[in-house]
């Protein structure tokens, strides 16, 4: 019997270790893909150079039309789509937050709640294809009555979509952070006569900044790394501008557009899509880390 | 907040004095009277609509998602087709020249039109695909041969657009159908030869070149397969390092080692999955390409986490009296959690794993990465056969130009939302049913 329980117990052990495996897996293939491409293309191209055109690298022994690897417009683009997505999800997953977990009463919440979560398990396929067929037309013909020639790939549409995608995240997560504050902090700052929309920004918010930020955070590594939406709406043109009119690429964009259907593993320009991958895992990862970091560090307790 | 009191108290000290407390206004008047007080009441009222507005604003969001992909989609679960008088002439079907066999009762319909470029217009109203449905009445039923029948039969793609767009009014004129096409149409359905008939095909076949022939089945079928495959791998494995972390795992450094990992694999951008799976399972493993197989072995990686940590809360749910109790009757630590813990934590596991299911099912970046963009006629039947995805279906069919798969996209992703509501409803059933609230 004894000897039966051991037995399931490494049983357990070893599932568990598998975890830690695909982790290992996950940077060992990356990075081992990474550093071959850094033997090729050195390390201050792909993080300095401001060109971005791998597609003219087909094989390794064309020398002389091998592409160039400068990754900032790349960088450059996932920082601004994912800038106006937090610029959208961040106000409004916020605000929706408070409303739900201080102002609304059960029966608002019964039928909100739902709906937000609704928004949150639609695939982002569809988001892509709405970002498409409905959000891009709609912004050109906005900004033609306003002046403004917007690219029907643009990193606004893109930004908005994602935003609005990554606000139920945002909400959820700071709805449980504000509604972890004790209700006797909000009480002693009503009872002195402040208004509950000041107890929240007062009292509320500052003792649940560091579960807040950690959810925006979190958010920021969400747009960072999404795909669907940005390969759809965003463009695959490597533009170096920060104009959110004009189309952009990401990270993400790019791994897609240079591995979907290539097989062979052998030029610069597959090799380059890891070292985006790897440099993706690592601003996620990061920003995973300080998120925990910041809600560890930082929270202060009541109890 | 100390100074906003200290302000405030400064304030109505001084009105005090001059016997005029903002405090102390008639309880019945609504509006405060005070300047300041009427002032902080306006920002209340802002906050409060700002907060409302925000769930508003979403909730639109979402209603015209929903409207638009609805109103450009339903027209796909339709079919138009048209009533054409078929003579099995035995001669043309010994040679299976059935085109030939539409193509004369065309000519016999409308026996005016002479001019070659025409005939091929006339010929080309009639779906391409609509041969391969006379071949298989003909092989179900052999007796038809040298009988004349009415045979209603799918127009083309674009005869199709062109047809519904008419008919609902629907969307801005973008198919290329000229005036004689139109006249055409318009004699056809005068004479009432012309109709809308359910699209049984978009449920029955695989993936097309041609609009009108393109349907959903393999795709669905491909991500049952995947979904199998993922469910089969990520469930045991989760459930299982799950039961470890809970309750058996000494508090170690090699545990809060295990827990970090867990919850930063849980926040790994999907694509980076895509990757691993390309360079581990397809390069390093050589397991088949665009097979179920590695599609659903990644996205078992994807889920595992969400599984892990869902069942984690699962088993913190039950409460500890049920293993002492169990323990105090003489079972053994595996005895507690099999017996015990594990059966009752079961509904709050199966709920997890459902959810995260939907999140595999709409999946679709690592799927690209392992190439399941394939175009895929076939039903996938094992799980190396090549194979699609509804959600990558639906992002294929969107980059095609052609105007007849703009309404199959559409429909295609109300078939997958409906597959998300259906998987989440049976989340939730399963959640009031089983539940059991300690």
């Amino acid at each position: 019997m004894a000897k039966f329980e051991k037995y399931i117990r490494a049983g357990l052990l070893g599932c568990t270790i598998l975890s830690i495996v695909i982790t290992g897996l996950i940077i060992l293939s990356v990075s081992s893909e990474t550093f071959r491409f850094f033997s090729h293309v050195s390390a201050t191209e792909f993080f300095f150079g401001t060109e971005w055109s791998p597609q003219t690298a087909i094989r390794a022994d064309q020398a002389a039309s091998a592409g160039s690897f400068g990754a900032v417009p790349v960088f450059l683009g996932t920082f601004l789509v994912t800038l106006i997505a937090m610029a959208v999800a961040a106000p409004l997953g916020l605000y929706a937050a408070i409303y739900l977990s201080v102002y609304a009463g059960s029966r608002f919440r019964a039928w909100a709640k739902p709906i937000l979560e609704i928004l949150a398990g639609v695939p982002s396929v569809v988001y892509g294809y709405f970002a498409v067929i409905t959000i891009a037309p709609f912004l050109r013909s906005a900004g033609e009555m306003l002046g403004l020639s917007i690219a029907s790939e643009s990193a606004l549409t893109a930004g908005l979509v994602m935003g609005i995608m990554i606000t139920p995240f945002v909400m959820s997560l700071s709805e449980d952070v504000i509604s972890a504050v004790p209700k006797s902090l909000s009480f002693g700052s009503l009872a002195m006569g402040a208004t509950q929309s000041e107890t929240i920004k007062k009292v509320v918010l500052p003792a649940a900044l560091p579960g807040i930020v950690s959810a925006l955070l979190l958010g920021v590594s969400r747009g960072v790394g999404e795909t669907m939406v940005v390969v759809m709406a965003a463009g695959m043109a490597a533009n170096l501008t920060l104009n959110p009119l004009e189309s952009v690429t990401t990270a993400t964009v790019q791994i897609m557009t240079l591995l979907v259907g290539d097989h062979e593993f052998d030029s610069d320009k597959t090799l380059s899509a890891f070292a985006l991958g790897f440099s993706l895992f690592f601003m996620t990862l990061i920003l995973n880390i300080v998120a925990l970091v910041i809600v560890k560090r930082y929270r202060e307790r009541y109890d | 907040m100390t100074r906003l009191f200290q302000r405030h108290t400064r304030i109505a000290v001084r009105r005090v004095q001059r016997k005029k407390s903002p405090f102390i206004y008639k309880s019945y008047s609504k509006k405060p009277k005070h300047r300041l007080l009427r002032k902080r009441k306006a920002q209340e009222q802002r906050f409060r609509r700002t907060g409302l507005a925000a769930i508003v604003l979403a909730s639109l969001f979402l209603v015209s998602l929903i409207w638009n992909i609805v109103a450009s989609g339903y027209s796909a679960f339709t079919q138009v087709q048209v009533r054409i008088p078929v003579t099995y002439e035995q001669g043309l079907i010994e040679k299976e020249a059935y085109r030939t066999i539409i193509q004369k009762s065309l000519t016999e319909l409308f026996p005016n039109v002479e001019n070659r470029s025409e005939k091929r217009a006339l010929f080309g109203l009639i779906s391409r695909n609509a041969p391969y449905i006379l071949q298989k009445e003909v092989q179900n039923n052999p007796s038809l041969v040298g009988e004349r029948h009415e045979v209603w039969l799918p127009v083309s793609s674009q005869i199709s657009i062109f047809y519904k767009q008419e008919l609902y009014r629907q969307g801005e004129r973008g198919g290329s159908v000229s005036p004689t096409e139109a006249a055409w149409i318009t004699a056809l359905a005068q004479s009432k030869r012309m109709r809308l008939s359910f699209n049984a095909a978009f449920f029955t076949n695989g993936d097309s070149r041609e609009a009108e022939r393109a349907g959903i089945l393999a795709s669905t079928a491909g991500s049952l397969l995947t979904i199998i495959v993922c469910v089969l791998m990520a469930f045991p494995l989760g459930v299982a390092t799950a039961i470890y972390l809970e309750e058996f795992a000494p508090k170690n450094w090699f545990t809060d080692f295990v827990e970090i990992n867990i919850n930063n694999l849980a926040a790994v951008p999907s694509i980076i999955f895509g990757l691993l799976g390309l360079a581990v399972y397809l390069n390093m493993f050589g397991l088949p390409r665009s097979s179920s197989l590695v599609g659903g072995m990644v996205l078992a990686l994807l889920i595992l986490p969400v599984i892990v940590i869902a069942t984690r809360n699962a088993l913190q749910a039950v409460p500890r009296s049920i293993r002492f109790a169990a323990a105090a009757l003489g079972a053994t630590p595996t005895q507690v959690v099999f017996h015990h813990t594990l059966i009752y934590a079961l509904p709050g596991i199966m709920t997890g794993v459902i959810l995260s299911i939907a999140r595999a099912f709409g999946e679709t970046a690592p799927l690209l990465m392992i190439g399941m963009v394939a175009f895929v006629v076939d039903v996938p039947k094992i799980f190396t056969d090549p194979a699609t995805t509804l959600p990558v279906q639906v992002y294929l069919w969107s980059n095609n130009p052609e105007l007849g798969f703009v309404e199959k996209t559409a429909a295609a992703i109300m078939v997958l939302l409906a597959f998300m509501a259906l998987i989440n409803l049976l989340a939730i059933y399963i959640r009031q049913r089983f539940e059991i609230k300690w």
